[in-house]
Parts: structure tokens; sequence; C-alpha cells
């Protein structure tokens, strides 16, 4: 008894592993999948856990990864509104969101479904950038600038496409990668760009050259006023000083014919400083003295 | 499984024939000897063969729950994940490093998440194409006269120029947890977040910012959409430091030298202008200080001359008054004396006939100087 009991139990031990091998599935962290009736899908599952089911070829499970994917677009040549072709690339983050729509759409296939989604990318591209002229993209105004508005925007219509179709994706994120020009535009740019430096350099020399002089201006007229209040400081000080020796000036007034006498010696004194000529005639004294030589000399040759 | 069932079992079969021999021991008393040691040899041999099977077995079993020992290392977290769902909520569903245990597959699976202190994208935008062997080397391929979208990666700044700019982003995990299970590769994600971050703050940018007026400024907008974008995305990292590197598009770069070098010019033009500044000033103040110290010298002097004159025009006074007319021509003849004696003269005769004598000199001419003997 004691062994058939053993049998029984060890007999439904392995009946239980096997029944479990066989009913349950586990669904992992990061994974979602979806169950299957007879190829129809009838339960999505995106938590895990461990998971009844109906054994094989009754029930059949789907397991998809539902992390977040990268996918980034082919770039492709695209109008703005002001007829300025943009390159432009992008990248999103999509995820498998709902097993059960995004297994019979694609039949599970990742690159179909990227494949799908890229064609959606162009088309919301094509059209958000459409809307746009070139200075939504590239401003220095940050208020004109619209770079969020046109990605928020692109993903809008990739989202509302994607829940049209019920593709059981979900985006995730969406940015611009990548802006560019077309080759031969880059070259026109290149061209307008060395103008610009040109201006620049010249606008350099000019403006230095102005600042330069106005500051040498200020200084040479800095220096003038500076040299004009010391004269204006000096003549204040030599009229203190003829106001200090007015009263000295009284002294002369005793007798005006002798000072005036005086400064007139004085004035002739200063004037015969070195390198002057006199011409006198001799009647000019002391040279009057001339006029009384004795009658009996040759009067005429002496001036000859 | 299949495994411990045959376990089970032996030991049944091992009890089977002991109960036996026990049984008919009695009986079997006339039967030959040797049969009887056959049999005990036989049943030994089968004990002993079961001991090392028992012994197998429970090395099996150890051996089954040992598997679930593992190790963390010091550069990895790990999960376990216990019917696919993790263990633990939060910051407790990450083991640190050291010894765990987990149930072996298929209860328990253990997933290893390695966390470098610090990981490093750079840009894959922006810059044209070189490898940085090329750079080492200053073998980069020359540049065309354009740029081709499929292969030369550029910026459009704000002011429609183009840049290139490139940039390095060191971070680290702030959760691990979240950057395994909630991306597929989520370094490719915080580089499209880099590059998109580039691209969008070059568009805000003008071209002389970025490479020069505001290039911390560029360097620190580009990291603040790094930050929000990664917050946006939850992508759970915190950027340690964001290097940004730009230059002018190659085939520019001698017309953007030469607006440096205007640049330079003018500031030597300047800084020369203002040493002109203070040089012209200091000059000045020194010579209005000359200017105001001889007009206090020459002021000083007056008065003392004035005061001098006016004791030498006292003690004249009583002379002249007693002869004004003696002592003018006095006076006057004397100060004619020492007047004369350092100009050059000349003595015109006064013409007996009437008539005015005529002198002709030169002039511009140089007087000669006293004593030397020239005439016009």
């Amino acid at each position: 008894m004691k062994r058939n009991l053993l049998t029984v139990v060890v007999g439904a031990v392995i009946i239980l592993i096997f029944g479990l091998l066989l009913f349950v599935f586990q669904v992992r962290q990061s994974e979602v999948a979806v169950v299957t009736t007879f190829g129809k899908p009838v339960q999505n599952i995106d938590q895990p856990g461990a998971y009844f089911k109906w054994p094989w070829p009754i029930q059949k499970i789907y397991k998809f990864d539902q992390r977040t994917q990268n996918f980034e677009d082919k770039f492709s040549q695209t109008l703005t509104r002001d007829n300025n072709n943009l390159i432009v690339t992008i990248y999103t983050g999509w995820k498998i969101s709902d097993a059960s729509a995004f297994y019979p759409k694609f039949l599970g296939s990742v690159p179909a479904a990227q494949a799908a989604l890229e064609n959606m990318l162009r088309n919301a591209k094509n059209a958000v950038i459409g809307q746009h002229d070139l200075s939504d993209f590239v401003n220095t105004d940050p208020k004109q600038l619209k770079f969020d508005e046109i990605e928020a925007q692109i993903q809008q219509e990739v989202q509302v496409d994607l829940t049209t179709n019920n593709y059981g994706i979900s985006l995730e994120f969406l940015g611009l990668k990548k802006i560019e020009l077309p080759e031969s535009v880059t070259q026109s740019v290149f061209e307008r760009m060395k103008a610009d430096r040109q201006l620049l350099i010249n606008k350099e020399q000019y403006e230095g050259e102005k600042e330069a002089t106005i500051i040498r201006a200020d200084a040479d007229r800095q220096a003038a006023e500076t040299i004009a209040n010391a004269q204006a400081a000096a003549i204040r000080i030599r009229g203190e000083a003829e106001a200090a020796a007015a009263p000295t000036l009284r002294v002369f007034e005793k007798d005006p014919d002798l000072y005036i006498f005086l400064l007139r010696i004085e004035a002739l004194k200063a004037s015969m400083n070195q390198k002057t000529t006199l011409i006198f005639d001799d009647r000019t004294p002391p040279f009057d003295l001339f006029q009384h030589l004795p009658d009996n000399s040759p009067t005429n040759s002496a001036s000859e | 499984m299949s495994e411990e069932h045959s376990h089970h079992h032996h030991p049944h079969d091992h009890d089977h024939p002991h109960d036996q021999g026990a049984e008919h021991s009695p009986s079997a008393d006339p039967a030959p000897e040797t049969q009887d040691a056959s049999s005990q040899a036989l049943s030994e041999a089968l004990r002993s063969s079961f001991a090392v099977v028992k012994i197998v077995m429970v090395l099996m079993v150890l051996a089954f729950f040992g598997s679930g020992f593992f190790t963390v290392g010091p550069q990895e977290k790990a999960v376990i994940l216990r019917f696919g769902k993790p263990v633990g909520e939060g910051e407790n569903r990450l083991l640190a490093a050291g010894l765990h245990w987990s149930f072996p597959y298929p209860i328990d699976e253990v997933v290893k998440i390695p966390i470098t202190e610090q990981q490093i994208v750079s840009s894959t935008i922006g810059w044209y194409r070189t490898t940085p062997e090329q750079e080492l080397s200053g073998e980069e391929l020359p540049a065309g006269p354009s740029l081709n979208p499929a292969i030369d990666g550029y910026l459009i700044t704000g002011d429609r120029n183009i840049i290139h700019s490139r940039a390095t982003l060191r971070y680290h995990i702030q959760d691990p947890f979240n950057f395994t299970f909630n991306f597929v590769a989520a370094s490719n994600t915080v580089q499209n977040v880099l590059n998109n971050s580039l691209l969008y703050t070059a568009a805000r940018f003008k071209v002389d910012d970025v490479l020069l007026n505001q290039v911390a400024a560029f360097r620190e907008a580009v990291q603040d959409r790094v930050e929000e974008l990664a917050e946006e995305q939850h992508l759970g990292i915190i950027v340690e430091q964001c290097d940004v590197e730009s230059r002018p598009p190659r085939q520019l770069q001698a017309v953007f030298d030469q607006v440096t070098i205007a640049r330079q010019n003018r500031n030597k033009a300047l800084i020369d202008a203002n040493s002109y500044t203070n040089e012209v000033l200091s000059q000045a103040l020194g010579t209005s200080s000359t200017i105001i110290n001889q007009a206090s010298v020459t002021s000083a002097n007056y008065v003392t001359n004035m005061v001098a004159e006016a004791r030498r025009f006292n003690d004249l006074l009583p002379i002249y008054q007693s002869d004004p007319g003696l002592f003018t021509q006095q006076y006057l003849v004397k100060a004619m004396g020492e007047a004369l004696t350092n100009v050059e003269k000349w003595a015109q005769p006064t013409s007996d006939n009437g008539k005015s004598t005529e002198v002709r000199l030169m002039l511009n001419r140089e007087p000669p100087q006293p004593k030397a003997a020239a005439g016009s």
C-alpha cells in the first residue's frame, strides 16, 4: 500500500508538471503577448506573469518585445511652404502596445511594421513641413521658432494614422534628426556666407577705425581743455598778481613823465637784442657828435 | 523530473528483495549453500549500488537548488523575474553586487544589467565625413565645393548659415531597470536625443554666437535640451557632462580666419587709441602744470619787480625833479650806450645839399652777428 501511494503521488506530480507545461505560459517583463484560439486573437496580455491557456492546437501564444524601439526614416526631400527644399530625417521611439492588434496586421513581423511606420512618417512629414516656412525651422527669435510644434504635429499625424488603422503600435516620441539642404543649395549658401564674412571684415575695419578716431579726437579735446583750463588759471594767477601789485603802481603817479620815460628806456633796451640793425642819421645822439667835427675835413666823401 | 521519478522507484525495488529474503530464509534452509551465498552477494551488491544512487540523488537535488545561486559583479545589477514578473518593487528590484539565490528556471529567471560608471555617446550628425584616425593624422579628405546630405553632416543656424558641430555626452544611468526593460537600445535613444538637441540649439543660435561669442551658452543650451528630452522620454539618465565642438565649414575657413584677424586688428586699434589717450592726457597734464607754474613764477616776479621798480622810482624821483632835462639826457645816452653794444649800426650823415639819402637794405637777410663786418 505504501508503495502504491508513493507511486500515485509521484505520478500526480509528473502529470501536474506536464499539465503546467501544457496549460501555463509566462509573459516576461518587457513582453506583451496575444493568445489565439484556432488562429483568432482572443486575449491580449500586457502585464508580466504566468497565465493559463488551452494546449496546442487549440490556443497559441505569440509574444512580442514591448520595449521602445528606435526607428529612423530615410532622408527625403520635402518642400516647405515658402518653396525651400529641405532634407529632413526623423527619429522615433515606437513600441507594440497592443499585441492582439499588432499580430494580425503584421503577422508579428517587426520589419513589416517599420515599413508601414516609415510610410506614415513620410506622409506626415510632407504634410506638416508643407505647412511651414523655413523660418519656422531655423530662427534666432525663439518666439518664431516652431521646431517643437513641427515635431509635435508630425507625431500627432502619425499617431492619428496609427490609431485609425489600429496597428497596435504607439509612438513614444518623435524628433527631427537632421535638417539639411540639397547639395546645390549648400554651394550658394557658402557664397552668401562668404559675402557676409566680407561685409563683417569691412565692418570690423571701419568700425575699428571709427572708434579709434573718436577715442583719439576725444583725447585731443580733453588735452586741449586741460591746457585751456591751465591757461585760464594762469591768466587768473597773473590777474591776481596785477591786483596785488596795483597799490605799488600808485607810487608812479607821483610823476608820470618820469615813469613813462623809464618805461620807454626799458622798451628800447628790450628791443635791442641781437640780430638788430639800426640806421641812424647824425642828428641822433650820441652820433650827433659827428656833426661837430671840424669843417676842414672832406665833407661829401664820408658817406660815399 | 524523470530522474526524481526513478529515484523513488529504486528504494521500493530495494525493499522488496530484502523482504523476500527474510521470508525465504527459514524455508530455504535445505537449499544449497552456494545459492544462498550468491543471493547474499547479489543483495550486498544491490545495497551498495543503491547507496551510491542515493548519494547521487541527494547531490542532484542539492545541485538543482544550488544552481539557484548566482553572483552579481561590482559593475552590474540583477533582477529576478519570477514567472516573468520582477520580484520586488522600485529600487528593491535591483540586486546589488554579491551572492544571491533564486529558484531555478523555469520559476525564476535572472537578468543581469551591466552598469558601467559612465556611459558616453557622441552625436552622429553635424560633422563632415571623417574618422578619428584621419583627424589625428591630419589626412582628412579635402573639402569639396558643396556638402552632400548623404555623406556630410552639418547644421543650419538660426541665421541660415551652415556650420559643423558635434557633441559628446557623458551620463550615468539613474534607473537601470527602466533602461533595460523599457528600451530595446536605450543608448541609441540617448544618441538621437543628443542629435536632436544639437540640431534644435543650432537652429536658434547665430553662427557667430555658436563659434565665438556664446560658445558656453550654446553648450549649455544643448545640455539643457538633452536633459529636457531625456526627462520627457523617461530615459532615466543623469547627464554628467556635455561637450560641444563647433567649427565653420572647411570651405570657408580662410574667410572666417580673416574675420578673426579683422577683429584682432580692431582690438589693437582700440588699444592703440587708448594708449594714445593716456599719452596725450598725461602730456596735457604736464603742460598745464608747467603753464600754471610759470604763471605763478612770473606773477611772483612781477610783483617783486614792481616793488623793486617802485623803490628805484622813489630813488630817482628827487634827482629827476631837481633837473628833468639833464637827467633825461644823461639817462638816455647811458641807456643807448648799453643797448647799442649788441646791435649792428649804420650811421647815415645828413646830406648838406638837402637831398634825402637813399639807403637800400636787403630784406629777409640774416643780420650778421656783432663784430662780423658785413654789408648789403
